[in-house]
């Protein structure tokens, strides 16, 4: 019989308590600033260029071998009567999302701090019907920052 | 009577006009309760419930409808085809003849019938046959030990429930529906009979078959019991019924404890307000339902029948001798309140008693029991 009570004002307390499912695919929980999500490039907004300067240091260290790097000559660097410092500057990239594992190295290993784990939502929902829609190239990879979608903690 | 139209007396046309409203009524209601239910038992569990169709999931049971509606009417080549096919009305009809004499407000019924009560006693207890001839009709082995155990829960539950209702007809002095409401309008009976109100709770909830007393339809034990070769139109029947069978003992609850329309406010009130007030009650019946079906774990066949027959059953039978010793000497009606709450220590009791595990089980069921109120 107190078992009974007791069971009633426990569902009772839940009741009162609200349900603490999200309605997810309509609904989105905030993301923590340090979420790590898949690797992108970040934009120079002072500039308007990449901050990659296409140095190969994450595509090597890369352990899954997930992208591809293409450097060029800057053409907008002040030799040339641009206004960019960088000499070198990132011609194609790509990631390929269905083989990197997230492991951040690709963002330790950048001296430039060009590359940073996508902390935003789009990050997760990343399903598509072809898995070479998954290779992402150089515009798709700056398109989060060029619109400042991505949280600041990674512009840091 | 010898004015009608087109040769059918008034008197029918009438019945039969409040009937179809009825119909109606009861479906929309159906289909709110299914929905409701949902919702107010992922609330419990802490769930969001149906959310996808329409605004708030609103729409689920219509979805939920169509789709039962069009699914194929499938019956087993070994199944009976008559009493497999006869069951759902056989189940879904006696429930719909309780709406007869439903007071939901002041001359709002289908017909006053003087022995109202009985009638609605009479009625319920006809779905039974029709649980039986689904299980048995069914010739699948679950669906038959649903089947038995639906009559016998059905049987032994009816009588503290007839004898909890005879036992408010005592003081109301009548079995008239609309009378038993008009004479609570300055007190309820729930408080003359707190037993019986207790015990028609729990007896409501074993001829509702629902939990803690659904074992004629325990998915865990006999996969549905009766309904399990039904599908499509003839399985929402079942659903149907029970459901409407919940909303009619939520009415009847409202009617014979809470005093329906009358109570609190007496009957001079407008008829919008009974409605209200009758909603209200019979919403305090089905969340109550809804409450324990989320609560309590299903009881074992042989701890159903010994609780029948060996508590609530004695009880009623004394609740029944005293009002008839209260009404006959003319003592105040206190006593009852008194002797009622008595009834209701004595209850807990008996159920302390009966439920007392042996010592050996006895600790784990202490510390289960504190993790779930942690």
């Amino acid at each position: 019989m107190r078992g009974i009570v007791k069971s009633l004002a426990t569902t009772m307390s839940t009741f009162i308590r609200g349900p603490v499912t999200r309605g997810y695919p309509s609904k989105h929980r905030e993301l923590p600033e340090r979420d790590r999500a898949f690797p992108l490039l970040l934009w120079d907004k002072d500039i308007d260029e990449p901050f990659c300067t296409g140095c190969h240091a994450c595509e090597r260290a890369c352990p899954v071998e997930c992208m591809t790097v293409i450097m060029k000559d800057n053409p907008n660097h002040e030799s040339q009567d641009g206004t960019s410092k960088r000499r070198k500057i990132v011609d194609e990239f790509w990631i390929d999302y269905g083989r990197c594992m997230r492991c951040n190295i690709c963002v330790e290993v950048c001296n430039f701090e060009a590359i940073a784990m996508n902390n935003t939502w789009s990050g997760h929902e990343t399903s598509v019907y072809d898995r070479a829609d998954l290779v992402m190239d150089l515009p798709q990879l700056m398109a989060q920052s060029k619109s400042d979608e991505i949280q600041e903690w990674v512009a840091d | 009577m010898n004015n009608g139209i087109y040769g059918i007396e008034i008197a029918w046309l009438d019945a039969v006009i409040r009937l179809h409203i009825i119909v109606g009524l009861m479906t929309v209601v159906v289909m709110g309760l299914i929905y409701v239910e949902r919702k107010v038992l992922a609330r419990f569990q802490q769930r969001l419930g149906p959310t996808r169709t329409g605004p708030a999931g609103l729409l689920q049971s219509v979805a939920d409808g169509l789709k039962l509606v069009g699914k194929e009417d499938l019956r087993p080549r070994n199944a009976d085809p008559w009493t497999f096919e006869l069951a759902p009305y056989m189940v879904f009809i006696p429930v719909f003849l309780g709406f007869v004499i439903v007071p939901f407000a002041f001359g709002m019924q289908v017909r006053i019938l003087e022995l109202g009560l009985i009638y609605f006693v009479a009625t319920s207890s006809l779905g039974i046959i029709g649980w039986v001839m689904a299980g048995w009709g069914s010739d699948n082995r679950y669906a038959m030990i649903g089947g038995m155990r639906a009559a016998a829960q059905g049987i032994s539950y009816e009588l503290p429930l007839v004898l909890s209702l005879i036992s408010v007809a005592m003081v109301s002095q009548s079995f008239n529906l609309n009378d038993i409401v008009l004479s609570q309008s300055t007190y309820p009976n729930l408080l003359w009979q707190p037993l019986v109100l207790v015990i028609f709770i729990i007896a409501g909830l074993a001829e509702l078959n629902r939990t803690p007393f659904d074992i004629p339809v325990g998915e865990s034990e006999v996969v549905g019991g009766p309904f399990v070769e039904y599908s499509g139109i003839r399985w929402s029947f079942f659903f149907l019924a029970e459901y409407a069978a919940l909303f009619i003992m939520g009415l009847i609850f409202a009617a014979v404890f809470m005093g329906g329309w009358a109570w609190p406010l007496g009957e001079e009130l407008g008829r919008g307000w009974q409605i209200l007030l009758v909603t209200v009650k019979t919403s305090l019946f089905i969340f109550l339902i809804f409450w324990i079906r989320a609560s309590v774990p299903r009881l074992r066949i042989d701890q159903l029948m010994a609780f029948s027959w060996k508590i609530l059953l004695p009880l009623t039978f004394v609740q029944v001798l005293i009002n008839g010793a209260v009404l006959v000497y003319d003592a105040p009606l206190w006593i009852l309140t008194i002797t009622g709450l008595v009834g209701i220590v004595v209850l807990v009791r008996l159920i302390e008693r009966a439920v007392r595990p042996s010592p050996a089980v006895n600790s784990e069921f202490v510390s289960v029991g504190n993790e779930g109120a942690s």
